[in-house]
């Protein structure tokens, strides 16, 4: 069977997330970029919706909902619509508590997942991207080298969300400095931990609102409970897979925001007499975009749907990655384009989102890779 | 306290409406329906009641089996089970065999309360909750924008919305009530109310089971009958005045918008 219909629980899904991108973050995400903060307050509503946390399993008190990479595209994309950075600071906890649960020891399961279902966000975020030239996912250059029962961790991450706050970090590494995605390892490291230095707020071209942070170890001694899946490695490729298609669909989000925006633009901006809609030049492109942005779409559902089926994704997530790297930075481009001189100011939102999709290519180093 | 919503799934607000080549009807496909805005706080305002005073909370709509998505919406939000009212004799009832409909389905309920919007937003007619009050013999506050539960738990004091201020109603349980935009701030259906929803019941209610007849509800006993419906007039183009004086264009546009537009 295939079918690209929404099941009730996905529309209803995608309801909500669409509603609460255009009512709650929408009209504030300006502000948020121009402040470079994050209201407290809609994070905590945000939160209540339980976007993260309706995964957690019954048995620890959660709601049990199937864990779906379709669903969380679907919500990604309506969330990545209203602002980006507020997408990201809306889930980063789940960078965490994912991995923990889909590969997780039961201990580190019952430790963390409860955590979800308190009524503030979990202070829970990963450490995956390394300040490095040519970073390479299967080349991490944080290694972890064993001692005793547990490791010791050294290397740099940077770009970790919510960092300033968070109170666990799920640290990738390379076991024994081995190559390949089969020798990376999850290390569960909580904050205070002797050699753990986090950094200063960075300073991003794009994501002005999101606190990121960049951590810095130093042979940090992790135990053998903190070691993801009981260690020495993970299924890093799997959890990648997820990553790339909650990237993808949140790129989406973005390029059909800005899409969308320059349509509506062009339709009511009157040059030479006529709309610009008129002019081919303008409307040939954002009809191009539109393709675009269905087709990445399409794609991140492809590898979504795979994931879902339990098989094995890698390609495909891969693919819908790239592309919507592109995507995003086409259409972003194209609606500043679109807007002329008003979408080079920051009265207009599409600046932001072309600040914002520039990203996507160095959030896990893939387009060079 | 037993608390009943009725509900009526609308097209979405923005939602393009085409008539169908009769003008008897919209063309349905296409598009995106929705729990009727002013309901949302009617159901808002049925959970904030039983988070503060207990009780059980029902939501009833009439209509085919695309009406199940809005009362799911309902239930995700916190409302306990529904009542679907479905049958096609149903169809095409007007605002008295609806009324009809809900009553007989809101009455083996005994509630203590019946929350509607204020009015639905596609035929915008506020007739259903006042007739469903009469034929239920309830008092009926209208147009409510605040209310606040009396010490006894059995009567209200609610703010009507009326053209230039508010008129304070007291009102005595069972009473139907209409909510009003400003009432309350509905929630977001969160994903565990999503995830409870779908174990939750919504009772179909056919017209034998609901005890009435054929003639009493659809198009039989529709007193209004709607001979066609007709697009909105397109808008005339704008007059655009420009290369003279402007004291002279001013007083053009003065004269026109008093004596063509009368707005002035």
């Amino acid at each position: 069977m295939f079918s690209l219909e929404l099941s009730e629980e996905q529309r209803m899904i995608q309801d909500t997330a669409k509603s609460f991108a255009a009512e709650q973050l929408r009209p504030r995400a300006h502000e948020c970029d121009e402040k470079g903060a994050l209201p407290e307050d809609l994070l905590a509503s945000a939160w209540e919706l339980g976007l993260v946390s309706a995964v957690v399993p019954e048995e620890l008190g959660g709601g049990g909902m199937k864990r779906s990479a379709v669903t969380g595209a679907i919500m990604l994309e309506e969330l990545a619509w209203g602002d980006l950075a507020l997408a990201l600071a809306m889930v980063a906890p789940a960078l965490f508590a994912y991995p923990i649960l889909t590969q997780g020891t039961d201990q580190q399961k019952k430790k963390y997942l409860p955590l979800l279902l308190e009524s503030k966000p979990a202070p829970l975020t990963a450490a995956v991207i390394e300040p490095v030239i040519n970073f390479d996912l299967s080349e991490l250059t944080c290694q972890a080298k064993k001692k005793g029962a547990g490791y010791l961790l050294s290397g740099k991450k940077c770009l970790v969300p919510m960092g300033s706050t968070a109170q666990s970090f799920l640290v990738y590494a390379a076991v024994d400095g081995k190559p390949g995605y089969e020798n990376v390892g999850g290390f569960i490291v909580e904050r205070g931990q002797k050699g753990l230095k986090i950094g200063e707020r960075e300073r991003n071209m794009g994501l002005a609102a999101l606190d990121t942070v960049g951590l810095e170890l130093a042979e940090v001694e992790v135990g053998g409970d903190a070691v993801l899946a009981g260690g020495p490695s993970c299924d890093f490729g799997k959890l990648m897979s997820y990553s790339r298609v909650a990237l993808g669909a949140l790129a989406i989000g973005v390029a059909r925001a800005a899409q969308e925006y320059a349509l509506e633009y062009a339709k009511v901006r009157v040059a030479f007499g006529e709309p610009i809609a008129h002019r081919q030049a303008i409307s040939f492109m954002i009809a191009d975009d539109y393709m675009e942005i269905e087709s990445g779409r399409l794609l991140t559902w492809e590898a979504a749907f795979l994931l879902d089926a339990g098989k094995d994704a890698f390609k495909e997530a891969y693919l819908a990655k790239l592309y919507t790297d592109q995507v995003v930075i086409k259409v972003t481009d194209d609606a500043v384009q679109t807007l002329g001189g008003h979408g080079y100011i920051r009265e207009h939102p599409v600046e932001l989102w072309l600040r914002n999709g520039r990203g996507f290519t160095t959030f896990d180093g893939l387009a060079t890779v | 306290m037993k608390i009943v919503v009725c509900l009526k799934q609308t097209p979405d607000t923005e939602a393009t409406i085409k008539l169908t080549a009769d003008k008897q009807g919209i063309e349905e496909q296409n598009i995106k329906w929705v729990m009727n805005p002013y309901d949302e706080y009617a159901v808002e305002q049925a959970l904030r009641l039983k988070e503060k005073h207990g009780g059980e909370t029902v939501v009833v709509c009439m209509g085919p089996d695309r009406v199940t998505e809005a009362m799911r919406t309902a239930l995700a939000m916190g409302m306990d089970k529904g009542v679907h009212l479905k049958d096609d004799a149903f169809a095409h009832s007007d605002a008295t065999g609806t009324a009809k409909a809900l009553a007989a389905a809101i009455k083996p309920l005994s509630p203590d309360l019946i929350l509607c919007g204020r009015q639905a937003i596609d035929w915008d007619m506020a007739q259903v909750p006042a007739i469903l009050a009469e034929l239920l013999d309830m008092p009926q506050v209208t147009v409510v924008a605040k209310m606040e539960m009396g010490a006894d738990g059995k009567s209200a004091v609610c703010n009507r919305r009326i053209e230039g201020g508010e008129e304070v109603v007291e009102v005595k349980f069972p009473a139907v009530l209409t909510c009003d935009k400003g009432l309350n701030e509905p929630r977001y259906a969160s994903l565990p109310g999503i995830m409870k929803a779908k174990k939750k019941e919504i009772k179909p209610l056919g017209l034998a089971e609901s005890g009435l007849s054929a003639n009493d509800v659809g198009k039989a006993s529709s007193k209004v009958q709607i001979l066609e419906y007709l697009p909105l007039p397109e808008r005339p183009p704008g007059k655009v005045f420009k290369e003279q004086e402007t004291p002279d264009m001013v007083k053009q546009v003065v004269k026109l918008l008093r004596e063509e537009a009368k707005i002035i």
